[in-house]
This record gives C-alpha cells, structure tokens and sequence, in this order.
C-alpha cells in the first residue's frame, strides 16, 4: 500500500494539516493508516494526545536514521503509511523522499511560499534521475480563501500549471475546524457531531473540503 | 467515499532501499542543501546514574596531599572524601 509523503522544506505551510486530514480520512474509509511524526515540532503527536481516530497508528521521533526502515516496516497489506516531515532542508527529508508513492508539497499562495517549497520539487525531480525511477509528487495550495482566488493564487497556479506541475483540486481552505483539530484531537466527523467541541467555523464545509481533497490524493494513488 | 475495496486498488511501486541507493540520495539532497541535521549529542562521559558528582576547588596543596594519600592508599579521591566525610560526621 502506498506511502504519502508531506515535503516542503518550509514550515507553517499545512503539512501537519494535510496529514492529518489523509489520515483521518483515509481511516475513516476503513485504511490501517500509519502516520510518522518526524517533524521535531510533534504537531501530530500532541494531536494524536488528545485521541487519534480508529485506525490510525501514530510512531513518533522517527529520526534520519530510522526513517527507511520504519517506513519498510509500517508499509504492508491494507496499510498507508502517512509521513510528516519537519520544515527545514535535511537529509531526513530526501530519504524519506526516496521511499514515497506520492509526494505532497503543501504550498500557501504566497511568492515566499512557492520559492521554498520548489525546492522540495527540484528535490523529487533530481531523485527521480538518481533512482531511475519516478516518484510521483503534487502541489496542494493551502490556506486559500474560501470567497474569493486571490491574484496572487491565480498566478501560482498558472504558473505551476505551465511548468508542468501537478497541483491537487480542491485546494485547501483556511478553515478554524483544521486548526482546532490539533487542539481537540480526532477527527472532522467527531468533531461535527459533539456539541462540546466549539469551533470558530464551518465544520461541515472543512468535512466536505477535506474529502475531495483525500478523493483528489486517492485518484492519483491508484 | 467509503468502503475499503477501494483501497484495495491503492498500489505501492516496489523501492528496492539498498545501502548505495540511500548514500546516493544523500549525496543528492546534500547537493541541493538537504543536510544531515540531526541534533548532535552533547560531548563527554554521561554522569553515572550511581555515583555524584562534586567539582570542589581546593588550594593546589591540599589537591595533591589529597591525591597522593588516595594513591597510597589504593582508593579513589572520592572514595577518600567519603571517609574524610564520615569521619567529620562522625
């Protein structure tokens, strides 16, 4: 089963975000789904803290050295493993790169943004050549508004599109129910469905957006 | 979407990880600034978990008196101090 894997050498762009949304998600869907935490933040740990959903395994300090063979051991039947990398240019991030059926690159729509997280594609793309194998890698944009595609967004897009770049539909909204998930633990649907969870937005509008995006991730796993 | 059948059609492409593969990925990440940036311990013995550890200064005379009567009598400086401990308790 497939091995996803979260790279952008830039933090705070949603990669925490997007790992937990495929992992409850694809849980949710009746996946045995393993998330490495290997970011030193341990964004996912402290979600997990508060209650993973069912189905979903989290492994923490999973370091340079470990990151091959715990992703070796985790892959298997029915399983998908979930990677979450720290936002800097390391080692642990090309290696986990290396072990990746889909790379996600989570980016912001922002020219800072896009700058930084090129790298993690240059990254693939110079791997695929070492390897001699491809590794299929997309950008998702993050944090978009939900009323209006800002210039700059449009522009990015563009540019991606025309640089031959995958770029994941739907993008990911700013959405309070995303960040708060860190904070209650679990998933969207627990979260929609218990009154003593209060959010500031939308929960049925982030379900509904986190959906399409892991429908939008699985087509290009199949 | 629900139902695992669907994952079923989910496929892993075989990643045969061998030593010089992972080097080669290393060599190049380190290329495009993707370096190995894991903590560094920090240098020298670690404390044993046994025994505490004092750090007294004492004027050079009485330092080596102390160590030249441990050496004579065949135990550590530490070991000396606990005696000379026990005999100021005592």
């Amino acid at each position: 089963m497939p091995v996803i894997v979260m790279a952008s050498p830039k933090g705070g762009v949603g990669k925490s975000t997007c790992a937990v949304l495929l992992a409850s998600e694809f849980a949710r869907m009746g996946a045995d789904v393993t998330v490495l935490d290997c970011d030193p933040n341990k964004s996912l740990t402290r979600w997990a803290s508060h209650g993973a959903p069912s189905g979903v395994t989290l492994k923490s300090d999973v370091g340079r050295s470990e990151i091959v063979p715990t992703i070796r051991s985790a892959d298997g039947d029915g399983k998908i493993v979930i990677v979450d990398l720290e936002g800097v240019a390391s080692q642990l991030v090309s290696r986990a790169i290396s072990q990746a059926d889909l790379v996600i690159v989570p980016m912001q729509p922002t020219a800072l943004d896009a700058e930084i997280g090129s790298e993690a594609l240059a990254l693939v793309r110079e791997e695929e050549e070492a390897l001699g194998r491809s590794i299929r890698h997309a950008v998702v944009l993050t944090k978009t508004s939900a009323a209006v595609k800002s210039r700059v967004h449009k522009e990015l897009e563009a540019q991606l599109n025309g640089a031959g770049i995958d770029v994941i539909e739907p993008s990911l909204v700013a959405r309070a129910a995303f960040s708060e998930l860190f904070a209650y633990g679990g998933d969207l649907t627990a979260m929609m469905n218990d009154p003593e969870m209060v959010t500031g937005g939308k929960v049925d509008k982030a379900l509904a957006n986190a959906q399409a995006f892991t429908e939008a991730v699985y087509e290009r796993l199949k | 979407m629900s139902g695992s059948n669907r994952l079923a059609g989910l496929k892993a492409r075989p990643k045969d990880t061998t030593v010089e593969e992972v080097r080669r990925v290393d060599e190049v990440g380190e290329a495009r600034g993707f370096l190995d940036r894991t903590p560094r311990k920090k240098p020298g013995r670690k404390p044993s978990p046994r025994t505490y550890q004092l750090h007294p200064k004492v004027l050079p005379e009485v330092g080596e008196a102390i160590a030249s009567e441990a050496e004579a009598l065949g135990i550590t400086q530490g070991q000396l101090i606990e005696r000379m401990w026990s005999a100021y308790r005592g």
